[in-house]
């Protein structure tokens, strides 16, 4: 693994760039070209690595860039933060001789010549077949509707926010993913002729029976998760924050932070609690903490990010739990907390966890990040009434991602309870499918 | 205690401590890289082609060179539109009797090539004057500007015979005849040659090719100013092609002159190749371009391991030991059939046997998605191996005599 450089990082540029040419070259004769090949049937949205790596071989590299476009509408952010290693990278046959195929790197190249040298357009949709609705401009709903209009449906988004995008958009940090990707992956969405309309949230209740009385026969749920969870101890303080206002602020406005030389603790072992962290010592913290439940081998976060967090000096406190606050009126002023062991092997929740008597310490919290987690918002149970939902709000879908009323259908981190871009990207797809074998009255398969 | 393997051979008379030789190009232009060449180990040097200056003044054409990249192999070829030795004759005599005289031992060869008669003339007796131990007669640079000469006296055989015997005429020093490729029988020239008195034959001078074009001004590279030439390509590309004219000189009972082989040596293993093919001496140029004269030391050291290994004093017992097991493919034996053998704990499941099979043979590869693992039919394999040789694992596949008189093969109806 590549160190990444601390300076872009600090800088918030992107921290590594595309593939060049002449290791693009060397990289795809690397790869063995494999027969069914497992790292195609490993994407969950089936950018299908093996053919777009074949035509990079080939010489074809405006090939590439249009399977990767035309098979992941999010080709090019998802060649920037796929979690490759435990995909695609993960099945590749070479591994059983030497590392695995730099994937990613290759992808990324490849999106990154399509771009620069101006794949021709998708064709617009003839909006010739019904209209439908996408509540959500993020990985599932970019998929779903990119799908869609492809097959000619007159689809509109309805986004919030006033840009696309996302969890991408709104809580990866600029130096992982830069916005001049999604904005990539965005134009070749309106080359489909999909139609968007930002700032329209759709949150009233019964929103869903407002969309099908405007003329709109099938729905797809994309919103996403926007409830992050946050600890009972820490209500009332001003100087905490949920992982998503703080990455948001990050991106839209991280110097109202002041995290010059303070000290940061976060809480949490996700990849969003490292991207918290890394952004906070980026931003100029002197010390950060991640406390989180995990040893350091159950750590969920990406071998890559965690890497990352070391080379920025992350200080980990790994099988640790905070206990208590120590506070000056509505300021926290530091945590104190205990280490930890699970007492089942394997259920990594806070119920599962004992403190170990003797390892108690105190640290010195100028700002806390909480970042465990996260659930749909309120709202998302109240769009349709009848429609089900799980204990934490997330919606209930059978396998084609129909939601328990007919027509309205749903996919990303709202069904799968916060998962990879990729994985929303392919559920946004197998839903499209599933939406247009609704409409057209065939039996999904 | 395991006898030391002696290195050295007997070339036309003349005793070379290794059989490892710089063949004549930009590697051996002067006396200053000839001298370095020979402190690195090499065992002789064959001089840059000296040419009459007065008869026709060479002018290097820039760019000269263009390299053969296959994917991300670089310089898997090498296309040269280099001249001969563009420095006077009487700074090449000068730089070779220097050479001679501080490096007594090894072995120098004079490169001449004239234009006239009276020229190969000259330049034979000023290069015996000078010291040189033979000389090679350059019948075979591709791309001379000079239009007679080269490559195309090379393909006249009355031409090679004349010029051979005014050489012999006027110097008593062995002559080796540098053969070109660019002909369909090698063995006719060689056998001119010869007629004309030449004592040994070295090839191949390179082969007449176009590497590389740009594709969007269709000038063929290198681009020489807006155009380009079909000149000499070189290199590990062409070694097959080397290997098999060397074969076709040695097994040619009637032509029975020692060999120098030339074409696309870079490692010990290649010098072995050559050897077993029937050259006694041997020749580098484009290893020693893309690597330096270091690569000697490997070559020296690998080749002396090989036959101290396996008991071999002198290279003399190996030379053409594999011309003699090439025969003509009438005489093959198609009773003996083989069929693969995939070493399932070996394979890694790519698939590219089967992919090959498939499209390029009998398809007889069975694949498991499931599993992912290759299995042969050997009901429908045809013994061809394609699939041996697109594994990725180097000794997964191998392959098994079947009994013909038992097993019905796919290959005998």
């Amino acid at each position: 693994m590549k160190l990444v450089d601390t300076r872009k990082i600090r800088q918030f540029q992107a921290m590594r760039d595309p593939m060049s040419l002449q290791a693009s070259i060397k990289e795809s004769n690397r790869c063995l070209l494999c027969h069914d090949a497992p790292c195609s049937q490993a994407c969950p949205a089936g950018t299908d690595p093996a053919k777009f790596i074949r035509q990079i071989k080939f010489l074809n590299y405006k090939g590439a860039a249009r399977t990767i476009r035309n098979n992941n509408i999010l080709g090019t952010v998802c060649s920037f933060i796929c979690p490759v290693e435990k995909l695609c990278e993960k099945a590749c046959s070479i591994k059983a001789l030497e590392d695995p195929i730099d994937i990613r790197g290759l992808q990324c190249f490849a999106a990154e010549y399509g771009n620069r040298f101006k794949l021709e357009p998708q064709e617009k949709s003839l909006k010739t077949k019904a209209k439908i609705a996408v509540i959500g401009c993020g990985p599932a709903g970019m998929s779903c509707a990119a799908e869609l209009a492809k097959m000619d449906y007159d689809v509109t988004i309805f986004e919030r926010e006033a840009k696309s995008g996302g969890v991408g958009r709104w809580n990866i940090p600029d130096f992982r993913l830069p916005g001049s990707a999604i904005d990539q992956d965005f134009q070749n969405l309106q080359n489909l002729g999909v139609e968007i309309k930002f700032n329209s949230a759709i949150d009233a209740g019964d929103s869903i029976s407002v969309l099908l009385a405007e003329g709109f026969e099938a729905i797809f749920i994309g919103c996403g998760l926007s409830s992050p969870f946050t600890l009972k101890m820490f209500e009332g303080f001003t100087n905490t924050y949920d992982y998503n206002s703080f990455l948001r602020m990050v991106k839209v406005n991280r110097e109202s932070l002041q995290l010059q030389d303070k000290s940061v603790v976060v809480i949490g072992g996700g990849s969003v609690a490292i991207d918290s962290a890394v952004s906070a010592k980026a931003c100029g913290a002197a010390k950060v903490y991640l406390v989180f439940l995990e040893s350091l081998e159950e750590l969920p976060a990406d071998q890559e990010e965690i890497e990352l967090a070391r080379t920025m000096g992350i200080l980990f406190r790994p099988a640790s739990q905070v206990s208590a606050v120590i506070s000056d009126g509505n300021r926290i002023t530091g945590l104190t907390g205990c280490e930890i062991e699970w007492l089942e092997p394997g259920k990594f929740v806070p119920s599962n966890a004992t403190q170990v008597p003797g390892t108690e310490f105190s640290l010195k919290a100028d700002v806390v990040i909480q970042a465990i987690g996260t659930s749909p918002g309120k709202e998302v149970s109240q769009l349709s009434k009848g429609m089900k939902t799980s204990g934490k709000g997330v919606i209930r879908v059978g396998e084609t991602f129909e939601t328990s009323i007919p027509g309205l259908f749903a996919g990303g981190d709202v069904v799968n309870g916060g998962a990879t871009v990729v994985q929303a990207v392919g559920e946004g797809k197998k839903a499209a499918v599933a939406i247009d074998h609704y409409l057209t009255g065939r039996k999904a398969i | 205690m395991k006898t030391k393997a002696d290195l050295s051979i007997d070339f036309c008379g003349v005793r070379f401590e290794n059989p490892f030789c710089l063949s004549s190009s930009p590697v051996s232009n002067s006396a200053e890289m000839c001298a370095r060449a020979y402190d690195a180990g090499w065992g002789g040097i064959v001089f840059k082609t000296l040419g009459v200056e007065t008869s026709f003044k060479v002018v290097m054409p820039s760019p000269r060179l263009n390299a053969y990249n296959l994917g991300d192999k670089r310089f898997a070829g090498l296309q040269n539109a280099e001249q001969i030795s563009d420095r006077s004759v009487a700074d090449n005599i000068a730089d070779i009797a220097w050479l001679k005289k501080k490096h007594p031992d090894k072995v120098l060869i004079s490169s001449i090539m004239g234009y006239t008669d009276p020229d190969w003339a000259l330049l034979a007796k000023m290069s015996e004057d000078a010291g040189a131990d033979l000389l090679e007669l350059n019948f075979s640079c591709p791309q001379m500007a000079y239009k007679f000469s080269g490559y195309r006296v090379g393909q006249d055989f009355h031409a090679v015979e004349a010029y051979t015997e005014v050489v012999k005429k006027a110097s008593k020093l062995p002559v080796i005849a540098k053969m070109t490729p660019n002909i369909t029988d090698m063995v006719k020239v060689a056998m001119a040659a010869k007629a004309g008195g030449a004592d040994a034959i070295s090839a191949i001078n390179t082969i007449r090719a176009i590497s590389d074009i740009n594709i969007d001004t269709f000038i063929p590279l290198p681009n020489i100013h807006g155009h380009s030439a079909a000149t000499g390509f070189s290199g590990p590309m062409v070694k097959p092609v080397a290997m098999r004219f060397i074969s076709d000189l040695y097994n040619a009972k009637e032509l029975g002159l020692p060999i120098s082989g030339i074409g696309g040596i870079e490692t010990w293993v290649d010098a072995l190749h050559f050897l077993l093919l029937g050259a006694t001496n041997l020749q580098v140029t484009t290893g020693i371009m893309r690597y330096g004269y270091r690569i000697v030391e490997d070559m020296i050291e690998g080749l002396t391991d090989y036959m101290t290994d396996r008991n071999i004093i002198s290279l003399s017992e190996i030379i053409g030991k594999a011309s003699q097991k090439l025969v003509d493919p009438s005489e093959f034996n198609t009773r003996y059939q083989v069929v693969s053998v995939i070493d399932d704990t070996k394979c890694i499941g790519c698939g590219q046997c089967y992919i090959s099979c498939h499209d390029g043979a009998n398809q007889a590869i069975v694949f498991d998605s499931l599993e992912r693992k290759a299995s042969v039919d050997e009901t429908r394999c045809v013994g061809c191996l394609l699939c041996k040789h697109v594994c990725p694992v180097w000794d997964c596949v191998t392959s098994k005599e079947v009994d013909t008189s038992v097993v019905k093969h796919a290959a005998i109806f």
